[in-house]
């Protein structure tokens, strides 16, 4: 009994200090609130919960230096599993705690909370480069530092094109076959599919069938056997890069033949260590530059992960962490611009925070950012890599804006 | 019997009398005061996340009615009904997208309530060819057979081919202003939550109805021991598959009313982790009762984001916590689930009739 009673006491005193620790932290200098929705458990953690990190990490970063002209951003960070009911009441939850903006996460979630975030007039910049976020008509609220999938699918296969289809042995007896291996359920995996089939059209290629592969999937044998039947010369990917990596390794293993391109978020340091010699080729497209390589800020972000989270060793870290920095660098530069010209209401952070940016340079080896009243597409110039020796190395910078000008202006925005 | 307490000389003199939801007039107080809390005070009161919370609590009632129902009254044990859910969700988006509504349902509202009947009509009968196993098989393998639902539906059907219908790609977009009910629109949290209380009102009502009727009977004869059941002339596999369908309807009532919450659907927004959810609402709420499903349903909504706000005035000194939150929720859940397993197997609605009990025998509870 006398047990009993000493543990409930230690218990109620150890939070109590808690609480009293936790509660006086609240009080102090001006704040304004952010709140971000991350995926550190459920299926697109693989690449989640490094972007958390490079959140987290670019926040303290803002908060070293001036805040918000002075004023210090106070981040409410959840995991929310990538599940959409709990991504809706995060988001009410963020609303109630006054957030000025939210850095989001999934296409879906994104996707389905889009007509709310245009009713509430809160700015959303989220992981999701969905190209049906980009028409400022429908999605006025709905932001990101890098160029959209819809871009990203468009350039790379354009890039494969011009500088693969050329080498190969059937290059001008036939066209080039071409399919698809993504999971069907995923909004973010079949957000790209319809832009890149265009593009397949456009520049001529036969289309095979769709191969639906999940997200969690690790074994793709099925899948690459019926890729088989088609004999594909190219293969594009739309997962992240756990699934990606087995579906190249069983296309490897069963000599599929075919080469593989694949979208931004299945294209990170974690593809050749996962997936081996098979790797070798594999081309892709990354949005800014990958962990530690030579470019402005880079320094700054290899230094806040070493002082936030010293318990990961910096082979461990992915670009995932600097397409965070990504993300927040646009809405700290939005937020400064926005409180300099009148306040942080969404309209005013949409109108003189964002919309201003012309040729604006975050550096970390991303495109400049461009967003206008008319087009949130940041940039028209998608880099794309090729692994080689178990390294990244540039192939073409694809400019679609400047190739394609008329499709580019009139038809491609918005899917 | 009723398990009502009445007062001292009060007697049930029939079966009408003992079976009456409402028996005195405390009782009838009690629930008025519980309506007007439901329809007056909360909606002047909670703001829009409370109302998205509520909301949510709602969606876990309306899904684990029909999982209480199959488990908890027929003994048929489920692990696939978010794809029932699923099932309803796609019918009645579709129906409002696709069909071509006579221009007179469309001005009066009425293209989304005949959706949600449609709706429950179709997982009805969906959730009964996934019962159909049930015929022959219990147990283990039945959950193989109801987990078979998810992957055929979801991941199969839907994904495959029923997100491909318009051209639409995977997700269907659902604009504020597409759900109307009558002369409202419904694109705000307060509007669904009526709707919410309205459906959860009729759906619980409606299964309190029919587990006091000769069907609910059977299918607790069914639960308790088939094979007696079946001895005493109750036609099995009949009543078995009428479980699966009431369950169904529910599961798609659920579904169409779910998506009055949303601006865009597609197969993410039903995974299978969602009936094992589900599963775990019912049993933390109380296997074979209805209060029990509210029960749990909060418990698992409510208490969980209770925590939640509990932790966040730590998070400046404890920053990891709030990140680390959905750990700690998973593990809350799996944790509820063992301890309640253990210590209290009967679910919160024991707990509560225990209490009631308590306070009705008062002061001479012996």
């Amino acid at each position: 009994m006398f047990g009993k009673n000493m543990c409930s006491k230690i218990f109620v005193v150890i939070f109590t200090v808690a609480l009293v620790v936790g509660f006086s932290s609240m009080a102090g200098a001006a704040k304004i609130n952010v709140g971000a929705l991350n995926d550190m458990t459920g299926a697109t953690s693989d690449v989640g919960k490094d972007y958390a990190l490079g959140i987290a990490e670019a926040i303290h970063y803002v908060n070293d230096n001036g805040g918000v002209n002075g004023k210090q951003i106070k981040l409410y960070q959840f995991d929310y599993g990538y599940r959409i009911p709990e991504a809706l009441t995060k988001y009410k939850l963020f609303k109630r705690l006054k957030s000025v903006a939210i850095l989001g996460w999934g296409t879906g979630d994104t996707e389905a909370l889009s007509p709310t975030i245009t009713k509430d007039k809160i700015p959303y910049v989220s992981a999701s480069y969905s190209a049906h976020l980009t028409d400022p008509k429908k999605t006025p609220y709905n932001l990101f530092f890098a160029t959209d999938y819809s871009t990203n699918a468009r350039a790379a296969i354009t890039a494969w094109f011009d500088k693969k289809w050329p080498k190969h042995k059937d290059f001008g007896k036939r066209k080039p076959r071409f399919l698809t291996s993504y999971m069907f359920a995923s909004p973010y995996c079949s957000a790209p599919i319809k832009a890149i089939k265009d593009q397949a059209e456009i520049l001529g290629f036969e289309i095979g069938p769709d191969q639906s592969v999940s997200l969690f999937a690790i074994d793709t044998k099925s899948q690459v056997l019926a890729m088989k039947d088609f004999k594909p010369d190219l293969v594009w990917h739309g997962n992240t890069t756990m699934s990606v990596a087995a579906t190249v390794r069983d296309a490897y293993a069963l000599g599929l033949g075919a080469d593989h391109i694949v979208n931004n978020w299945g294209f990170d340091e974690n593809l050749p260590r996962l997936a081996g010699k098979a790797s070798e080729g594999v081309m892709g497209v990354a949005v800014c530059a990958f962990y530690g390589e030579d470019v402005p800020m880079m320094d700054k972000v290899v230094e806040y992960a070493k002082k936030y989270n010293p318990g990961i060793p910096p082979e461990k870290r992915l670009i995932r962490t600097v397409q965070g920095w990504g993300d927040v660098l646009i809405l700290w530069e939005a937020l400064k611009r926005a409180d300099k010209a009148g306040g942080l209401s969404g309209e005013n952070i949409l109108k003189t925070g964002f919309e201003t940016m012309k040729n604006f340079d975050i550096g970390l080896g991303a495109a400049p950012v461009n967003f206008t009243a008319t087009d949130h597409r940041v940039a028209g110039i998608v880099p794309i890599y090729e692994i080689k020796d178990g390294k990244f190395q540039i192939v073409e910078k694809v400019d679609l804006k400047s190739r394609w000008p008329k499709k580019w202006a009139d038809e491609w925005l918005g899917w | 019997m009723s398990t009502t307490w009445l007062p001292c000389g009060v007697y049930h003199q029939n079966y009408v009398q003992d079976h009456a939801w409402w028996q005195t007039k405390f009782i009838k107080a009690k629930m008025i005061l519980l309506l007007i809390i439901l329809f007056v005070i909360i909606p002047l009161v909670a703001d829009s996340y409370v109302l998205s919370i509520l909301n949510l609590v709602g969606y876990t009632i309306l899904g684990a009615i029909g999982v209480q129902l199959l488990i908890g009254f027929c003994g048929q044990i489920t692990l696939g009904h978010a794809a029932f859910i699923a099932v309803g969700a796609y019918t009645s988006t579709l129906l409002i997208l696709e069909f071509p509504w006579p221009k007179i349902l469309m001005d009066w509202g009425l293209a989304y309530p005949i959706s949600i009947l449609i709706a429950a009509i179709v997982s009805g009968a969906w959730s009964v060819l996934f019962g159909l196993p049930c015929a022959r098989v219990k147990g283990f393998y039945l959950i193989l057979t109801t987990m078979a639902a998810q992957f055929i539906t979801v991941d199969f059907i839907i994904t495959g081919y029923v997100s491909q219908i318009g051209g639409r790609g995977q997700a269907f977009s659902l604009p504020p202003g597409t759900i109307k009910v009558g002369p409202w629109i419904i694109d705000s949290d307060l509007k669904v939550y009526f709707m919410m209380l309205v459906l959860v009102i009729v759906c619980v009502i409606g299964v309190l109805n029919l587990i006091r009727s000769r069907v609910g009977r059977a299918w607790i004869a069914i639960r308790d021991n088939d094979i007696s059941a079946e001895v005493m002339g109750i036609n099995v596999v009949k009543y078995k598959l009428l479980a699966f369908y009431v369950a169904g309807s529910i599961g798609g009532v659920a579904g169409a009313f779910w998506i009055s919450n949303l601006a865009a659907i597609s197969p993410e927004h039903f995974p299978w982790f969602w009936s094992l959810w589900l599963v775990g609402v019912i049993l933390i709420g109380g296997v074979g009762s209805i209060h029990g499903t509210i029960f749990g349903a909060v418990f698992m909504v409510v208490v969980m984001e209770m925590l939640q706000l509990a932790v966040i005035p730590l998070a400046d000194t404890y920053p990891k916590l709030l990140m680390d939150f959905l750990f700690i929720k998973e593990a809350a859940f799996g944790l509820a689930i063992c301890v309640f397993m253990i210590f209290e197997p009967n679910g919160l609605a024991y707990r509560w009739w225990q209490m009631k009990n308590y306070f009705n025998l008062w002061p001479f509870s012996y």
